[in-house]
């Protein structure tokens, strides 16, 4: 017999993220896998990110985590997608080299001390004294351990269905664990069915590009993690087409011949992901829908063709894609098809990840019932880092769901109900606001250096980037900008305060050292100042403009990374001048309510002017304002800036929220006779067994009154047990 | 979501008419809350169970900034009394302010103290913090239990009440207006590819514009806070000798007159106030008006009508003791689809007219016909009663919010909406525009019991084709 500390089953996107955290984390890790060669296989699309999956990227990256890092070493096109939209849903994409992927993720994890790989299948899990004490191989070999971490994706019990041919396997050509399932049951897990599908694949050479619109990436990408040097491969185009009217009676002729529509199929499948069926038979007024074509490596012939899962008869799949302009010559290297798959309902959890009825037990991705790569990946590092913490004694690692979209994903496992693959979307976060993707390492860095999965030089990058942010917000809070001379270029005092640039003083520092906005008296006084000076003003700029050492300006957020105020690093992206100068322009007609400063000639902190909606840190360089912040930076400081009140607002509702989510319920408060609550309420909390009030306070069908009367029994429950 | 930091308030004395109503406050900002309401008597610095005289007086609303602040109104003299934590009701800074009897007063200056900051205690709430504050002992958590639930009960009971009928299916289409709403913004963040397009389109705005005036009709129509407010005008009407001067004088001598005239109403109206459930409650007499002729005739039965028209309920005095004339009817084709009561009078004589001839008349509406005989004084009482019920009863005055909790809800479900067809305006993204719905529908959901995000996935699937 073989020991180890962790066992993680599986090398999906989950296993990886959570064999790479207890390997880090210093535990004897054995990773085990069917197939010898698979590691964070991308069954499905191409990409890493999208809406608020990008932001769960960004935040396992920011814990210390290993998806985004591999993602911008495969990535092959990086897009911010919504950049159209407010930013707290601006969201990070990137398309990826399949097999580039899956190499550079084994050799991220072949890299790790600790870490052993082995080939299997798990028959049995045997448990001592009700606890997880070791896994039994097909083989025979059993792997004793203090902790195991199933993450066997689609693959229990497995079932494909390409028109009415089915096939057992979790992917395509790939076997389904069947005794794992069996070993689930039997321990007392109810288990669930699912559907998920996936689309055609085409050769890249029978497809006429030339009859297609390109969709090119963001151009300079921007990488997704925050550890990164960004993409290191040759970045391509993605391609777009469309369904029309032929391809749609292609499909409405076959229906009879989908297993989703003959009833062969009887898991639910996702509806953010349907299938091209669905979408005909659903929205029948639609005359088409978009299709994506999207390379899955470099030099390969696969095209992904996003937009047409199906699971209808390869033969009409085939004469589907050739309806389409553009693939009218298509060759299909592989049909698409609908998988059904086993899942564990996931109320059986902790927020650990860790079956409730099971020590040592833990489940993460597919298996816990959601879909998607990132998905996955947000409860690997859980699942593995809550592994550590119980075999280390510390306690339970759980992100708030004013924390992280990793939070708020383990809680909505964990205490609602779900019918369909759960998929994350930013209105599942309450605090939206608060969870963006250019914040994440400022909201995790310093929990993933406390965990262990961060280094003290990252967490002192993280720091260094918010100290600058903080000390560039200081500098505009003082710079007096006129709004006259859009084109002039600034007055800009270095510290030493020697001038650097002179002629034009159409940028003043404020001339209090106070955030401007805040005193609305005196304001004639401060235009004359501003339009009249020159000599002098450059002490008041350098007194401004050396803020950082913190004598009581305010700071806000930012006081609690200290003051270093490491500006250095910050090396400046630099501005395009002419659409800078034309938002510049645009910036200046936006009138700022109640502000008669707004004329012919009038001027306003630079600050004040970043906080209306429509302007932007660049178009700033246009008014003689000479940004210091990197770009991506200058975005964070935007949104920090403009978005202060709503912030403010999420802020103080995740306190209420907190405060409930502080008062733990006990285990055996449900045996007790709960009298009182509604019949209702006390089915629904008996069943789900919330751990806090808050989550209890979550549970639809549970009112606030009942909240109070709970309390009162939490209340009573807990004297009575002291 | 429950919240058990925040500052409550709440009537704490039973609904009615008594000598005093006490208002209490609890929470941190007790005294910061009570301090803004009050005048002559800062507590900010009030030691523990000492006693305080002022005047309670409406919060200044927040008007333009263009404008000057209005003066304040003073609402009712008060005594404060304040308790420092611990040693309260609930263990919490507590202020609690005795006002006069009546609901009208207390009314008045609750929501003075919401309009401070406080919030409405839910049910049986105080017991939940004194318990929680352990001022409650812990033998007594069943009853505490019990007691939240029989308050809650009973409340949901009279809500429903409350809400039966027009009330209940307009906030019902309110609440899938907002929801689709936010289902709209929702599906264009969350899908923007798929969905695409401004992230508030013009329909959505339109709709919350829709949805805020609905909500500012029904608060403007919250027949009791409304009526509370501003008082409920009732006038008399019937044939020349039906007995309406005697019945006036009767009721007010049931009820001591508060107000001796009513600077609205020109010479040949007598009005006069008295208080019904708390309600001011002005009588309009328009007797006389039909005696003399010519001119001022004509003249007295212009001022008649506008009398009708201006009053929330009409007191149709009927002459039981002789048959009903061509006068009565045109009187009572008058008077279709407004809220009337009738006083079968004389009944102390031979009858005449029954009930069920007026209610014919009447085309078979809702009228309460209660017989009197105002030379006995029989039937008064029982008249205020009907009158009563009318006022406390939103039906009875059209479907309004009767209940203040509701009422104080709507208003934040519309400022709300305001907020985010203004953040829409100004150019803000959906995201902003979500967060304001999702607080609307919040806070619309404390009256229909309904939760937010329940499903909203389920609307934007069955409206949006989303999803690769």
């Amino acid at each position: 017999m073989t020991t180890f500390d962790v066992v993680v089953v599986g090398a999906g996107h989950a296993g990886c993220e959570a064999a790479a955290a207890c390997a880090r984390l210093r535990l004897r890790t054995a990773f085990v896998t069917a197939d010898a060669a698979g590691t964070a296989r991308m069954s499905c699309n191409p990409a890493i990110g999208g809406v608020a999956k990008g932001h769960m990227v960004r935040e396992v990256d920011a814990l210390g985590g290993v998806m985004g890092f591999v993602t911008d070493r495969a990535g092959i096109q990086f897009r911010m997608l919504n950049r159209g939209r407010g930013p707290a849903v601006w969201s990070p994409r990137v398309q990826c080299d399949k097999a580039r992927y899956s190499l550079e993720m084994a050799g991220r994890l072949a890299g790790l001390p600790g870490l052993e790989r082995l080939t299997g299948e798990v028959t049995e899990l045997r448990l001592e004294r009700g606890r997880l004490a070791a896994l039994r191989l097909a083989d025979g070999r059993e792997l004793s351990c203090g902790a195991a971490i199933l993450a066997p994706g689609t693959f229990l019990d497995g079932l494909i269905h390409i028109g009415s041919r089915r096939l057992e396997g979790g992917r395509i050509g790939e076997h389904a664990a069947r005794a794992l399932g069996r070993c689930l049951e039997a321990i007392g897990l109810e288990l669930g069915r699912l559907k998920t599908g996936t689309p055609p694949r085409l050769h890249r050479d029978s497809i006429d590009w030339s009859r297609l619109e390109a969709q090119p990436g963001d151009d300079p990408p921007e990488p997704i993690s925050h550890w990164s040097e960004g993409p290191i491969l040759e970045q391509v185009s993605c391609w777009l087409t469309r369904t029309n009217e032929r391809t749609h009676d292609v499909i409405r002729r076959n229906l009879a011949h989908s297993p989703l529509y003959s009833g062969q199929i009887r898991g639910r499948g996702p509806r953010h992901c349907p299938s091209i069926e669905d979408k005909v038979v659903r929205f029948p007024e639609r005359a088409s829908h978009a299709i994506f074509l999207e390379p899955e490596g470099i030099g390969v012939p696969e095209i992904y063709v996003n937009g047409l899962s199906s699971s209808l008869p390869e033969e009409v799949q085939l004469e589907l894609v050739r309806s389409v302009r553009g693939l009218e010559q298509a060759e299909m290297l592989r049909p698409g098809y609908a998988v059904e798959y086993d899942f564990v309902l996931p109320h059986q959890l902790r927020h650990t990840l860790e079956a409730k009825r099971v020590p040592g037990l833990f489940l993460a991705g597919q298996v816990c019932g959601t879909s998607g790569y990132e998905e996955a990946a947000a409860q690997g590092i859980v699942a593995g880092i809550n592994a550590a913490h119980r075999l280390l004694g510390r306690d339970p690692f759980v992100l708030g769901r004013d924390q992280a979209y990793v939070g708020v994903l383990v809680d909505d496992l964990v205490t609602r109900e779900h019918v369909e693959p759960y998929r994350m979307f930013t209105s599942a976060a309450e605090h939206r606001l608060l969870l963006r993707a250019d914040n994440a390492d400022e909201r995790l860095a310093e929990i993933g250096r406390r965990v262990g999965l961060l280094t003290d030089e990252q967490v002192e990058r993280v720091r260094a980037k918010y100290a600058a942010i903080a000390a560039e917000e200081r500098r505009l809070g003082r710079l007096w900008v006129s709004l006259a001379r859009a084109a002039a270029t600034e007055t800009h005092v270095n510290g030493a305060g020697s001038p650097v640039t002179a002629q034009i003083a159409s940028v003043e520092p404020a001339p209090r050292g106070d955030r401007c906005g805040e005193a609305d008296d005196g304001d004639g006084e401060r235009r004359g100042q501003a339009n009249d000076a020159d000599g002098g003003s450059g002490d008041r700029c350098s007194e401004a403009d050396d803020g950082d050492g913190g004598r009581g300006h305010r700071c806000g957020e930012d006081d609690g990374h200290g003051g270093s105020g490491d500006r250095a690093r910050a090396e400046p992206t630099h501005w395009a001048s002419a659409p800078a100068a034309q938002e510049a322009r645009a910036l200046a007609t936006i009138p700022l309510p109640g502000d008669a400063r707004f004329g012919a000639g009038g001027s306003s902190c630079a600050l004040d002017l970043l906080a209306r909606p429509g302007s932007s840190y660049g178009a700033l360089a246009a008014l003689g304002v000479r940004p210091l912040l990197p770009r991506a930076w200058g975005e964070a400081l935007e949104v920090r800036v403009r978005y202060r009140g709503y912030i403010e607002r999420q802020r103080r509702a995740a306190l209420q929220a907190q405060a409930l989510e502080g008062q733990s319920l006990p285990v055996a408060l449900w045996a007790e006779g709960l009298n009182g609550l509604s019949c209702e309420a006390r089915e629904k909390l008996r069943r789900r067994q919330p751990e806090t009030v808050g989550q209890a306070a979550r549970i639809a069908g549970v009112s606030p009154s009942d909240i109070a009367i709970l309390l009162v029994h939490a209340r009573r429950f807990a004297a009575g047990a002291s | 979501m429950l919240d058990v930091d925040d500052t409550i308030a709440a009537i704490a004395t039973a609904p009615g008419a008594s000598g005093l109503a006490v208002l209490r406050l609890s929470g941190p900002r007790a005294l910061a809350v009570a301090d803004a309401v009050l005048e002559g008597a800062p507590l900010a610095d009030a030691p523990g169970h000492t006693l305080h005289h002022g005047w309670a007086a409406a919060v200044a609303e927040a008007t333009d900034r263009s404008t000057a602040p209005l003066p304040r109104q003073r609402l009712d003299e008060v005594v404060a009394a304040v308790f420092r934590a611990p040693r309260s009701y609930t263990g919490e800074d507590v202020v609690e302010l005795s006002c006069h009897g009546g609901r009208l007063s207390a009314q008045r200056v609750l929501a003075a103290l919401l309009a401070a900051g406080a919030r409405q205690a839910r049910p049986g709430e105080f017991t939940l913090r004194a318990f929680l504050h352990g001022r409650v002992d812990l033998v007594q958590a069943e009853a505490v239990a019990d007691l939240i639930h029989a308050e809650t009960a009973a409340a949901h009971a009279l809500a429903l009440s409350q809400l039966g009928g027009e009330l209940s299916r307009r906030l019902a289409a309110l609440s899938e207006a907002l929801r689709d709403s936010l289902a709209e913004v929702e599906a264009r963040v969350d899908f923007a590819e798929d969905v695409g397009g401004v992230e508030v389109p013009g329909h959505v705005l339109e709709s919350m514009a829709a949805a805020e005036s609905a909500l500012g009709e029904l608060l403007a129509g919250a027949a009791y806070a409304r009526a509370v407010r501003e008082g409920v005008r009732v006038v008399l009407v019937g044939r020349p000798n039906a007995g309406k001067s005697s019945l006036f004088n009767a009721l007010l001598g049931e009820r001591r007159a508060i107000v001796t005239s009513d600077p609205g109403t020109t010479r040949d109206l007598v009005s006069e106030a008295i208080e019904v459930a708390g309600v001011r409650v002005t009588l309009v007499d328009t007797a006389g008006l039909r005696e003399g002729g010519g001119a001022a005739e004509r003249e007295g039965v212009l001022r008649a009508r506008e009398a009708l028209e201006r009053s929330a309920v009409v007191l149709w005095v009927v002459d039981a003791a002789a048959p009903l004339a061509e006068e009565d009817r045109q009187i009572a084709s008058s008077l279709r689809g407004r809220h009337v009561l009738v006083a079968l009078n004389k009944r102390d004589l031979p009858s005449r007219v029954e009930a069920a001839d007026v209610a014919a008349l009447l085309g078979g509406g809702r009228a309460a016909i209660v017989p009197t005989s105002a030379r006995l004084g029989a039937g008064v009482a029982e008249l205020l009663a009907a009158l009563a019920h009318l006022l406390a009863d939103g039906s009875g005055l059209g479907a309004g919010v009767a209940n203040q909790r509701h009422a104080e809800a709507l208003e934040r479900a519309r400022a709300a909406l305001g907020r985010a067809r203004a953040a829409a305006a100004e150019g803000w993204g959906g995201e902003i525009a979500a967060l304001e719905l999702r607080d609307g529908l919040r806070a619309l959901g404390e009256v229909t019991g309904e939760t937010v995000e329940e499903e909203l996935l389920e609307r934007i699937f069955s409206r949006f084709c989303v999803g690769k």
